[in-house]
């Protein structure tokens, strides 16, 4: 038996661990890049601008005028468990593009170089050869500030009917998809940060699997904010025909600065009759330093509609951002759909996060389940606010959920906020919660049984996750583990 | 008629009545704290699901005229229960009907009847522990403090009889808000039991009650509380209670809230010395168009303390129930063990429940669940009841019963239960003939006692 | 007592009872045997008129009466009893009230005075004795956190108590050591009566050495696929179920 302490041993390891964890942000570098970036400032004006850059049609322009209308209306939210200095809206440039991307580039070879290597530096590949010998059958479309700057495998995925290009070139190609469903799920006035998002978004990917097709290889989108004093506003829609199938991913990163930057993103899934949509989220936009300087904003708005039958099902793993807003969300309203809800969110140093999800049951025996993991570490606070709602026409709709919290260190917190509504006698709702540490008689038991402080740690809090880490695509999975890994391990004691 | 301005209003009944100079102190600050708070709407996050609309349809800020208070200790009495009694009616206390026996190192007094001495330490205590930033009305409460129950227990005394508080609203010619005030100090390693009954007559009520009770329980002292709502169902009420915890103190509370036209109950326990443990245990049951809001804050302030929290509600034809349990533990809170439950059943397609189980953490070392569910009368069992024979109607009231039954046995008082279980099994339905076997007192009772043998 | 006409039954859809007959006469026990998802478990529930298990076809009469359109309960104060193979669990609601409810509601309709609370529960005692329950039992919530056996045991309990005319025994064995076996053996031997029939529903011939049966049969795929004395139950067990089914075609 050794001579040191449990204590001591776990004071060591932490030591070491936190030497770890001080180590650079890996994705915290800027791009040298010459860029054609908007003076900060919002009004009417840089609507109009942003629009006219786009070449977008006149509906699209009175959209985000009427937007803009509203935005400027409201006030911005102050409910969420979160503090911080509030944007100044006016500091903000609302629109970046590498200057390169001016004219357009056709294929790869005309994107400009150094863009290509920041993303091979992230680990994103853009040659889709790389990605055939390589491991990953991903069409990844990139969006660098306020632009998509590459959308691979769009030849392979065009054979199968599914379209998946930047939202930029679908209002030209294809309008009437785009008029009908853009802000069908999210209304341009649903909140302050949409309104806002409505009015200035850049880009963003556009996903249509046509009926019946199961789409042949995972989407995914890439976000980079690069940029100084730049927000980045953009817009998803997918949207998944009957009987469709898909699987998307959606990973960001920032580099390190010490102003706050802000993400407001809009995300609208549309799971017509039948379809499945898997949508997964690796969220590491930089957190900001261990003393709570800089880092991005994320304040995210994300629906789905699941019509009869379908199903959607919400993943996602958030290590990053100084503060989080999001409640990715499914209105279940079809009779048979299904919502899912699986969340690990992690906190450290003065990281806030303010997150959960809304199930809405609307149609009859629609099911809903909610797994969410909140791991708070040094003085950050991780909350989970969750609503479900079960109408007066969610008959036998049902309902489970898990909120498990786990607290690592004594100077962070953990809340849990559920709302549970019901107007309907058969629907049945579950909630469970529980807060725990990671406790001495644990570490004890692992290391009586031969196993190092370090590995029992990341075995409690990888256990503490594999619910929610199993439903991950499996590469990212693996990469949620080593940033959890990253972002954990140091803050023992 | 016009929407009335219930806070203007407020204000100036505040203005004009007449209250116990000895407070003005408290009343004073109470009025400028009710100044500052907004009539709630839907928008405010502690009214969030219940509408107030009623209180400016129909001007309750006048005062109470008078009532005649002669043979209504049918409403309140529980027999059996030996207890000190203190009556109210309408706010007012009622000499007479009140009896008091004397135990050494126990005080219990009304605010008005206390000698000045006494009014002097009175206005020193209340108000101390109620909070009013939640809620305007235990601002407006303070605001209009003037009557209400002193009870003081010397280090080491051990209360001999229970202590019963009754407030007994009539129907009044105009309506209007009764306004009481309940202060509980105990000593060191005291120990009381005190009961607060709401009643009323069998007839639409037009007083609405305004009540607020603190209680600041000494090291290793022992608070048993009990609140028992079961006025006439067109009633209001807005109660309060606020309780200070120290070193190795309990409190344990059981709730029984039958519905009323707007009920709501706010309990605030501070843990706030090391090793304090508090127990509360709630029912509610509105039924037809009742509304029952309950919203409890347990603010662990200090080390190794511990809560359990169950609350049960059924909620019959179109009434609602809001439940908000907060469990909130703050940086110094350590090793603290806190459990929340919360189950509730549906009966019908109309009736709703919004539930929210809060539990907001700033310290590492603690364990703390909740739980909530809202469900339905499992078929299975009803289809097991009736397989034995038992009507489904029957089947329906055993089933409901057995639902909060579990919280009715746990009530350690005898008397009270036996009170109770006829009040609780007659909410789920008038026919006796349905009701038998729930009151079937032979059977009932060896059930509760384990007496088997 | 009971007589079964080309019972045809199905369950979300699916036909489970594809014309099943049977005969029974008062004080007879007849024990059913058969391999899964023949059909044991459904014939007890569609006799006790559980919702969910449509009758198809076919006729059920229970001492001279058509009980195919009754109530469960009204089937159950009839003098039916099915013992759950899966006890349920009742929070809070107590065995004694449980049981009182019970008793008082079946006798109401024999026209029979409702039982004084002190009979009853000297009674209920007694049968728990009988079963070697304790009585603490009685105060408890029905079934609730009782163990396997302890179930298996209230359950015949309930039946002595409640006098019935026929007895179905739904894989009451499952899960019971020997010694909880023969407990619940000797508790339906001692309600064995010339008025009282029973039938034994298992998939184990363990249980008839126990409790013999004057006939068995083989369910197989929704009918009765071979009738014999209490001699087929351990021709059955050495055999397995294979040579019937594949005879039956």
């Amino acid at each position: 038996m050794s001579e040191k302490t449990n204590q001591q041993i776990v004071e060591e390891s932490n030591q070491e661990l936190n030497e770890y964890i001080k180590s650079d942000y890996e994705a915290g570098f800027v791009t040298d890049i010459e860029a054609d970036t908007l003076p900060p400032g919002l009004n009417e004006d840089v609507v109009r601008f942003i629009s006219a850059k786009k070449g977008e049609p006149e509906w699209l322009l009175e959209w985000r005028l009427k937007a803009f209308a509203a935005w400027s209306e409201m006030d911005e939210p102050e409910w969420a468990h979160v503090t911080y200095e509030k944007p100044k809206f006016q500091d903000i440039s609302y629109y970046s593009a590498p200057k390169s991307m001016e004219d357009g580039p056709q294929s790869l070879d005309e994107v400009d170089p150094e863009l290509l290597k920041t993303y091979e530096k992230l680990g994103i590949p853009l040659h889709e050869q790389a990605v055939l010998a390589g491991v990953r059958n991903v069409a990844v479309d990139v969006v660098f500030d306020s632009v998509s700057v590459a959308t691979t495998f769009r030849e392979k995925l065009k054979e199968a009917g599914v379209i998946f290009m930047p939202i930029s070139e679908a209002v030209h190609e294809h309008p009437e998809l785009l008029k009908k469903y853009m802000g069908s799920v999210v209304p341009q006035k649903d909140n302050f940060y949409a309104a806002l998002n409505s009015a200035v978004f850049s880009d963003g990917s556009f996903v249509y699997i046509p009926k019946g097709v199961r789409c042949p290889m995972e989407l995914s989108t890439y976000f980079r904010i690069n940029e100084q004093n730049t927000g980045q506003f953009e817009r998803t829609i997918i949207i998944a025909d009957e009987g469709s199938h898909v699987s998307y991913l959606e990973g960001c990163t920032a580099p390190m600065r010490d102003e706050n930057q802000l993400h407001a993103a809009v995300v609208e899934l549309v799971a017509l009759d039948g379809a499945e949509i898997k949508y997964s989220t690796v969220q590491n936009w930089y957190p900001g330093d261990e003393n709570g300087k800089g880092g991005i904003y994320n304040f995210v708005t994300k629906r789905a509609v699941a019509h009869t039958n379908a199903k959607v099902s919400w993943t996602q793993v958030e290590t990053g951002s100084a503060v989080t807003w999001k409640y990715p969300s499914c209105i279940l309203k079809g009779d048979n759909s299904i919502g899912e809800f699986y969340s690990v969110a992690l906190t450290n140093n003065y990281q806030q996060a303010d997150t959960g999800t809304k199930m809405i049951h609307l149609g009859k025996n629609t099911k809903s389940t909610i797994i969410s993991k909140g791991i708070s570490a040094g003085k950050s606070q991780n909350a989970y606010r969750g609503l479900v709602r079960m109408n007066p026409s969610a008959e036998g709709a049902r309902n489970f959920t898990q909120c498990d919290s786990l607290l690592i260190g004594d100077k962070c917190g953990a809340h849990t906020f559920p709302y549970i509504e019901s107007k309907h006698p058969s629907a049945v709702i579950e909630h469970e919660a529980t807060t725990s540490t990671v406790s001495d008689d644990q570490m004890f038991l692992c290391q009586q049984r031969g196993i190092d402080p370090e590995k029992a740690v990341s075995m409690i809090v990888n256990g503490f996750c594999k619910e929610v880490f199993k439903e991950l695509p499996m590469e990212f999975a693996v990469e949620a583990g080593k940033l959890l890994e990253v972002s954990l391990e140091g803050s023992v004691g | 008629m016009g929407a009335i301005n219930f806070n203007e209003q407020a204000i100036a009944f505040a203005d004009a009545a007449e209250k116990a100079n000895f407070l003005s102190g408290l009343q004073q600050t109470g009025l400028a704290q009710f100044k500052t708070l907004p009539f709630p709407t839907r928008k405010t996050e502690d009214w969030k699901y219940t509408s107030l609309f009623a209180l400016t349809k129909q001007d309750y800020n006048q005062a109470v005229q008078s009532a005649d208070v002669a043979g209504l200790n049918g409403l309140y009495d529980v027999e059996g229960l030996g207890a000190n009694r203190i009556v109210f009616v309408n706010g007012v206390y009622q000499a007479q009907a009140s009896n008091l026996d004397a135990q050494a190192g126990v005080l219990v007094e009304t605010f008005l009847n206390a000698s000045a001495d006494l009014q002097a330490d009175i206005a020193k205590q209340v108000g101390t522990i109620a909070e009013t930033g939640r809620n305007l009305f235990t601002a407006l409460n303070n605001a209009q403090v003037n009557d209400g129950v002193f009870i003081k227990l010397e280090k080491n005394v051990q209360l001999e009889k229970p202590i019963q508080i009754v407030h007994v609203t009539t129907a009044q010619q105009k309506s209007a808000t009764a306004f009481a005030r309940c202060f509980i100090e105990l000593g060191q390693h005291a120990n009381a039991t005190v009961i607060e009954q709401f009643v009323s007559t069998d007839e639409t009520q037009n007083v609405l009650l305004n009540q607020t009770t603190e209680a600041s329980v000494g090291d290793g002292a022992k608070l048993n509380h009990y609140r028992l709502n079961s006025e006439h169902e067109s009633s209001l009420h807005f109660g309060g209670v606020y309780v200070d915890l120290n070193r190795d103190s309990q409190f344990e509370s059981y709730q029984v809230l039958l519905g009323g036209q707007i009920k709501r109950l706010d309990v605030l326990v501070n843990h706030n010395v090391g090793g304090s443990h508090c127990e509360m245990k709630g029912v509610y049951l509105p039924k037809h168009d009742q509304h029952v809001d309950i919203h409890t804050y347990i603010e662990h302030k200090a080390a190794h303390c511990t809560t359990n929290e169950v609350y049960r509600g059924i909620m019959a034809d179109q009434s609602k129930a809001v439940f908000n349990g907060r469990i909130h533990i703050l940086p110094d809170a350590q090793k603290t063990l806190a459990e929340l439950s919360n189950k509730n059943l549906l009966l019908s397609d109309k009736a709703q429940i919004n539930t929210k189980p809060e539990l907001e953490i700033y310290a590492d070392d603690v364990r703390c669940a909740h739980g909530a569910t809202v469900a339905q009368l499992n078929e299975t069992a009803k289809f097991y009841l009736r397989s034995r024979g038992i009507s489904a109607q029957e089947a329906d009231i055993m089933l409901s019963f057995g639902f909060i039954n579990e919280l009715l046995e746990s009530i350690p008082l005898d008397a009270l239960r036996t009170k109770m279980r006829p009040l609780m099994a007659e909410q789920f339905s008038s026919n006796r003939e349905l009701t038998k076997h729930l009151l079937d007192s032979d059977v009932s009772e060896v059930a509760a006692s384990g007496e088997t043998a | 007592m009971l007589t079964i006409k080309n019972l045809q039954a199905k369950v979300e859809e699916k036909d489970i009872l594809k014309g099943l007959d049977l005969e029974i006469k008062p004080g007879e026990i007849h024990a059913i045997m058969g391999p899964n998802g023949a059909g044991k478990s459904t014939l007890g529930n569609v006799l006790s008129g559980r919702e969910g298990y449509e009758v198809t076809g076919g006729d059920v009469s229970f001492d001279g009466k058509d009980i195919l359109d009754m109530d469960t309960e009204e089937r159950a104060r009839e003098g039916l009893f099915l013992a759950f193979q899966y006890p349920v669990e009742i929070p809070g609601v107590s065995n004694l009230e449980f049981l009182k409810a019970s008793v008082d509601s079946v006798r109401e309709h024999r026209g029979e005075e409702p039982m004084d609370s002190v009979t009853f529960l000297k009674l209920a005692r007694e049968k728990c004795k009988a079963v070697n329950l304790d009585q603490n039992f009685l105060k408890r919530g029905v079934n609730e956190g009782f163990s396997g056996g302890e179930k298996k045991r209230n359950e015949i309990m309930q039946m002595m108590l409640l006098e019935p005319k026929l007895c179905i025994l739904d894989e009451t064995d499952s899960g019971l050591d020997i010694d909880a076996l023969q407990v619940v053996a000797e508790g339906v031997n001692s309600q064995r009566d010339p008025n009282r029939s029973f039938i034994v529903v298992t998939h184990y011939q363990r249980l008839l050495d126990y409790i013999v049966p004057d006939y068995v049969h083989v369910l197989a795929d929704g009918k009765i696929v071979k009738s014999g004395g209490k001699e087929l139950a351990l021709e059955l067990e050495e055999k397995g179920y294979g040579w019937l089914e594949n005879g039956g075609q």
